[in-house]
């Protein structure tokens, strides 16, 4: 295996751990908007329609923190200016 | 891809600038979109809808409907610039999708304008100029300022703070989004360019629309925080 050389290096490690980290708040969040979008269904199935527009802007929202990771780990690999 | 600007440098009265052409054009293009669609629109209006009507009534429709459950009876002077932003979002989003990557350019390609950092940067400072005005001009010198306790003083700062990471969220949700969506769809292609990236592209549709309609309902969260009373 190569030595690690330069910072640019480093940076590039840096930006796939700021995904992972990113990914797995935005992952919990989901899943836990899922979980509560399904018991709401299921203790009021007549609600379906509404609760599933909450869920699409709530799920968007949380997923909005790994995109905000994905920026940082563009960033620190050069991907961007 | 974001690296791939088509960037012209100039100086304008004596000032260095850089102008993203593929932004800009693509940007006028969602533009003139929507002012052909509006013009067309309001050409034969009736009682009786026609479709394309109907269509754009409802649309507006929901949004009123919004603005006065989130905001209050009189909040519908600021449904021009809630519905505006959200027909200019979801179209320059669902821009992207169009095959626009044919047409040859010297550097870089023509795809959705928000996939620029700069655009959507405008677009969140429209916003907190909007309802940091909106805001003044209804609770004059009281917008901000909280009652003169501890908690009081906490979340004046906490709102101050709030100044600069809400545009700051917006800009790079919107961004981020669409970016990775193209990224995501680039990287597919250099998997297996048959077919593979067909799915991810239907699902870019939704996110082009749920993006657009966070962006609206945030901007709408934001001028009601900033124009209702506190109780």
């Amino acid at each position: 295996m190569e030595e690690v050389k330069t910072i640019s290096d480093l940076a590039q490690l840096g930006a796939g751990i700021a995904m992972g980290f990113g990914a797995v708040g935005a992952g919990l969040g989901i899943g836990i908007a899922t979980k509560g979008l399904l018991e709401s269904i299921a203790r009021q199935p007549e609600i379906a329609g509404k609760a599933v527009g909450f869920f699409l802007v709530g799920a968007a929202l949380a997923e909005a923190c790994a995109i905000y990771a994905l920026v940082i780990a563009m960033k620190l690999s050069g991907m961007m200016g | 891809m974001s690296e791939g600007h088509w960037i012209v440098n100039t100086v304008i009265a004596g000032h260095p600038m850089a102008f993203n052409m593929d932004t800009l054009l693509t940007m006028w293009a969602a533009m003139a979109f929507l002012i052909v669609v509006a013009f067309v629109v309001t050409r034969k209006l009736s009682i009786f809808p026609g479709k394309l009507q109907y269509v754009i009534e409802g649309l507006l429709g929901y949004f009123d409907g919004l603005i006065k459950s989130m905001i209050n009876k009189d909040g519908e002077k600021h449904f021009p610039l809630i519905a505006s932003l959200f027909l200019f979002i979801v179209t320059a989003n669902l821009m992207g999708q169009l095959p626009l990557k044919m047409l040859e350019l010297k550097h870089g390609e023509f795809a959705s304008p928000t996939n620029d950092i700069n655009m959507t940067a405008g677009l969140a400072v429209i916003v907190l100029v909007y309802y940091v005005t909106a805001g003044l001009i209804k609770k004059k010198g009281k917008f901000l300022l909280h009652e003169f306790s501890f908690v009081g003083i906490i979340s004046m700062l906490v709102e101050i703070l709030e100044l600069f990471t809400r545009p700051l969220t917006l800009a790079l949700r919107l961004f981020g989004n669409i970016l990775a969506g193209e990224i995501l769809i680039g990287a597919l292609l250099g998997i297996c360019a048959w077919g593979l990236p067909l799915p991810i592209m239907f699902f870019e549709i939704l996110v082009a629309c749920v993006q657009a309609l966070v962006f609206t309902m945030l901007t709408t969260v934001y001028i009601a925080s900033a124009v209702n009373e506190e109780h």
